[in-house]
């Protein structure tokens, strides 16, 4: 009886761990940040090309959010001009300094943690792991943080027939083992990580519709 | 099974196309931009890109942010100077945000312009000193 009582305890604190805490926007929303410069993104995977494709699919969510977003390309050329090319050093550099060169209110860090592909014989994964920080130009305080993982493992179809089914697992394998497609991955991630819907990712910027 | 596999695909499907208004129109504009940090040797396909972006956006009146100041800056690093500071201008009158890069911008690009018209002079006066040697 005592056992079953303290069983049933146990899965309510498990249960009350489970719950995420809503994040605390307060420093956000008194930073109210108006635009966001993004900065070149940090890569701790082994794939080289991952930053600069990563950077091309940041722009449109956080716009979309509402927010002014400085050209990334432009950006780029600017801070590689200035020497900065290396984005480690670039997300070591002041945040203030670096805002207040552009005349941007808030600052987007993003880190890629994870952009591989692992094949096994029969099957394939395709993982995109990114974090997220957007710093306050004025006072280089962080407003968010964020971290999302997606993982991609290709659906194989039955067709009924087992020898059918090990070809069609061998040829999807080959496909994304050939040419691994990051690029809807790293969009789902921004899609979460910022959100278009209510009360989800980061607050709304001054030109969103939809707040 | 196999029913569920469609009703998972329709949802998927409703769902994209669902997310897929937009307030700005980007015309592919991440796909673009991939491109061109795939291939750098298409800058210049990037560039027409960007055109399009910009001018279909001027249409429907839903440029996005960025646009004119990226194509500025495509025309900034072609050495097209004066065309570059109008494109700086319409970001900088479109969003009051993009003010102080684009200030800083405009300012380069005008001192640019006047460098390369020094520059036209010098060789100006270069040749007209090669040809009175030459006499």
């Amino acid at each position: 009886m005592i056992r079953r009582f303290l069983i049933i305890i146990l899965v309510i604190s498990l249960l009350g761990c489970a719950t995420t805490k809503p994040y605390d926007f307060s420093k956000f929303n008194a930073a109210k940040p108006k635009s966001i410069l993004i900065v070149p993104i940090v890569n701790r995977s082994v794939e080289v090309t991952a930053p600069d494709y990563c950077l091309s699919t940041i722009t449109i969510p956080l716009a979309e959010r509402g927010y002014y977003v400085f050209p990334v390309n432009m950006v780029k050329r600017l801070l590689e001009d200035d020497g900065l090319s290396d984005a480690d050093l670039v997300h070591h550099a002041s945040v203030e300094k670096l805002a207040n060169l552009f005349g941007a209110d808030a600052v987007l860090y993003v880190i890629i943690n994870q952009w591989d592909a692992k094949y096994m014989v029969l099957s394939s994964q395709v993982t995109v792991d990114l974090s997220y920080v957007i710093k306050d130009g004025k006072t280089g305080d962080s407003l968010w943080e964020h971290n999302e993982k997606m993982v991609y493992v290709p659906q194989n179809q039955s067709t009924g027939n087992p020898i059918g089914d090990l070809i069609v697992m061998a040829v999807n394998a080959a496909v994304t083992k050939a040419a691994p497609n990051y690029i809807p991955l790293a969009r789902e991630a921004n899609n979460k990580a910022f959100a278009f819907k209510k009360g989800q990712g980061i607050p709304p910027g001054p030109y969103a519709i939809d707040k | 099974m196999k029913n569920t596999n469609y009703c998972i695909i329709a949802v998927t499907i409703l769902m994209i196309t669902g997310c897929a208004h937009t307030q700005y129109s980007w015309q592919n504009y991440d796909q673009k931009l991939y491109n061109h940090y795939k291939n750098p040797a298409t800058y210049d396909q990037f560039v027409e890109d960007l055109k399009n972006i910009m001018e279909k956006g001027e249409t429907s009146g839903k440029i996005p942010p960025g646009i004119y100041a990226e194509y500025g800056y495509a025309l900034y690093e072609k050495g097209n100077f004066p065309e570059a500071i109008k494109y700086f201008k319409k970001e900088q009158d479109k969003w009051p945000e993009s003010n102080v890069i684009m200030t800083k911008m405009i300012n380069n690009a005008q001192k640019k312009t006047a460098q390369t018209g020094k520059q036209k002079e010098s060789l100006k006066s270069n040749k007209s000193q090669v040809k009175e040697v030459a006499k």
